[in-house]
């Protein structure tokens, strides 16, 4: 797993000139690395994270997601990058509210082709292991946000994905909540898989072990 | 596999939660079912009736009648027209050989039959041993009119069996038991075997030498021209002439089949001829051209069952319309889901299967729905309120269900091309 990001530029339409967000940006992450993004609101942190994610395209700049240049992806080839390599954590959980965490948790697989059953004993280990056991056939309108943020982490490792990306995890939940959630991506990366996650929590920006700051854009020094 | 199964699953819980919307949608596709039902059972019920035409009353027909049209100056003008009589139809029996039917028929109202002291009011209508060639729907018990009977004016008839009307014709039946429209002919024959018994008809004594079963409703063809005719008691013209019951001012109608279709028009141009000949004038007569009017009849059917086949077809392109709408209301509805499931690896096709399988499954419903209602409305319902019942073949709610589905289909590939080519990190912003 490698991130490389170099001049990372994106600006948003809107207004005679557009609306930059990134303004340059240079960085790389390695293997196992927990990266915590962090800097004001509106400095660009959600859209790195889209573009490292290959949800959204920079419009400058180059980046290349395990040695292939993402401009060079098709549309297919970006969204089996999705299923296959990375997992998303959400701050408003994005759950399917129809369907119950267990349904949730398949969902991933079944995109991926799984066998039924194989698919429906690991969304119950992966819910086991976020501690949500005995709670599979709740929808996350009868969860928590604590839990239901669970359930979207157990999402993100339904197909064992080698990176993470975890925008503003915590900003919906209370402190108990957040401690916990936080502390089962810390667990994540021990067991050696990449985070990276975008916070305003000093603490937690300190916990991990290497932080980008961005102002307005760009890379604060 | 598993993607569509999903997608299915997906569908219908979506279907599902929005029962009213869902409806609302699927009810033009299902008009239009029923109303392609509809117009294509009419279509094969005109062409089933062809064919009974064909086989029972025969194409190349036509009917040699008085003209009652004929105007006069003044009241002191009037001559009465000559009658065609039994001698003219032998003789163009002799003209025209290769004629496959030349059938006079004339009818008197208001006879008395009288049988083991009953008397009761009938018609009889004189035929020649020619009638049994066409529109033949009856089941003959003991033998009809021949050549002897004809020719030697025997005191011979044949009575004619009505069936029961159709039996789950409520409304038929109702009007039946109110009106008694059961004549006490109708009854005597129900309740009587008058085989070889002897009746007597205006004072003379017949005897019964057949009974003309008519068949029961559901087996009864049912040609273009139709053929139900009320006919009671059958005998010879020739008898009935000499025995005057008939009037010898009465004309007989003579009914033709020239045997073929081709020669129709120099077979009419031959017998305006003949009339011409033998009466010095045509015009007393007219010859009522059946064949075209067979045309005419096959022709406006046609018409209409296309004219409702466009209906249907616009009720399908409307619920077509409503389908995309619906699903283009539920794409924008659901873009932060279709988001979520293109962060959590969904590819553009996976969303647009999605997509466009939930509108086929409204399209499905609403074409199988239809389906039913047509073949309800086209046979169990018809036959309740005493119409004919439709002739929906097997593949007809088929074809209908799969028109839905395409429909559906078409109309849901730009919705779901919509929804496919949402950018994901855009989609997940949506509110």
């Amino acid at each position: 797993m490698s991130i490389l990001c170099s001049d990372l530029a994106k600006v948003y339409e809107g207004g005679k000139t557009g609306w930059p967000a990134l303004r340059g940006v240079s960085f790389e992450i390695k293997s196992g690395e927990f990266v915590a993004v962090t800097g004001p609101s509106g400095c660009g942190k959600s859209t790195l994270l889209n573009i490292i994610g290959l949800l959204d395209e920079p419009s400058g700049g180059r980046y290349e997601f395990n040695g292939r240049d993402i401009v060079s992806m098709s549309d297919q080839e970006r969204s089996q990058a999705r299923l296959e390599k990375i997992g998303f954590v959400f701050q408003a959980f994005h759950l399917l509210n129809r369907l119950s965490a267990l349904e949730n948790v398949c969902l991933p697989m079944l995109y991926a082709g799984m066998d039924s059953h194989e698919m429906k004993t690991r969304a119950a280990s992966l819910l086991h292991k976020v501690g949500l056991k005995g709670k599979e056939r709740k929808t996350p309108l009868e969860l928590s946000g604590g839990e239901r943020q669970r359930v979207a982490i157990a999402r993100a490792l339904a197909n064992a994905p080698e990176l993470i990306l975890a925008d503003e995890p915590t900003g919906n939940l209370d402190t108990v909540s957040s401690r916990e959630i936080v502390d089962m991506l810390f667990a994540l990366n021990a067991e050696g898989l990449t985070v990276v996650m975008v916070t305003h929590d000093k603490e937690i920006a300190a916990r991990a072990g290497r932080n980008i700051k961005l102002r307005d854009g760009r890379l604060e020094p | 596999m598993r993607a569509l199964v999903n997608a299915l699953k997906t569908g219908f819980s979506e279907i599902w939660a929005h029962k009213m919307r869902s409806v609302l949608s699927f009810l033009a596709i299902a008009a239009g079912s029923v109303v392609f039902i509809d117009a294509f059972s009419a279509i094969f019920s005109t062409y089933a009736r062809l064919e009974e035409q064909k086989t029972v009353s025969g194409m190349a027909r036509l009917k040699i009648t008085q003209n009652y049209s004929q105007t006069y100056s003044s009241p002191d003008d009037y001559v009465p027209p000559p009658v065609i009589t039994y001698d003219d139809v032998l003789k163009l029996r002799e003209k025209m050989p290769d004629f496959y039917m030349i059938s006079p028929e004339v009818k008197d109202w208001h006879n008395v039959l009288e049988y083991d002291g009953r008397r009761m009011v009938t018609n009889i209508t004189g035929v020649s041993h020619e009638w049994v060639k066409r529109d033949f729907v009856y089941k003959l018990k003991g033998r009809f009119i021949d050549r002897h009977d004809m020719d030697h004016k025997l005191r011979v008839c044949v009575m004619v069996r009505k069936s029961a009307p159709p039996p789950t014709n409520i409304f038929f039946k109702s009007m039946m038991k109110k009106w008694n429209f059961t004549s006490g002919f109708d009854t005597l024959i129900e309740h009587n075997d008058l085989l070889g018994k002897k009746v007597k008809l205006d004072d003379f004594t017949f005897t019964v030498i057949g009974v003309l079963e008519e068949l029961p409703f559901s087996r009864r063809p049912n040609p273009i021209l139709g053929s139900s005719q009320d006919y009671k008691v059958l005998a010879p013209v020739t008898t009935l002439a000499h025995y005057n019951i008939i009037g010898s001012y009465q004309s007989l109608d003579v009914k033709v089949d020239t045997g073929d279709e081709r020669g129709f028009d120099e077979a009419q141009r031959k017998i305006r001829n003949f009339l011409k000949i033998r009466f010095g004038d045509d015009e007393y007569f007219v010859l009522e051209n059946q064949l075209e009017l067979i045309k005419e009849r096959i022709g406006d059917s046609i018409k209409s069952s296309l004219v409702t086949i466009s209906l249907g077809m616009l009720a399908f392109l409307a619920g077509g319309i409503g389908i995309m709408n619906v699903t283009l209301a539920t794409v924008f509805a659901r873009t932060r889901e279709i988001g979520i499931r293109r962060a959590i690896g969904a590819g553009r096709g996976d969303i647009m299967l999605q997509f466009i399988v939930e509108a086929v499954m409204l399209g499905l419903i609403g074409g199988v729905l239809g389906s039913a209602v047509g073949y309800l409305w086209g046979i169990p319902v018809k036959v309740m309120i005493g119409m004919d019942p439709s002739h929906i073949k097997p593949w007809m709610p088929l074809v209908s269900v799969f028109i839905a589905v395409l429909t559906a289909f078409v109309f849901a590939i730009y919705p779901a091309w919509v929804a496919a080519g949402l950018k994901p990190a855009d989609a997940l912003r949506a509110e």
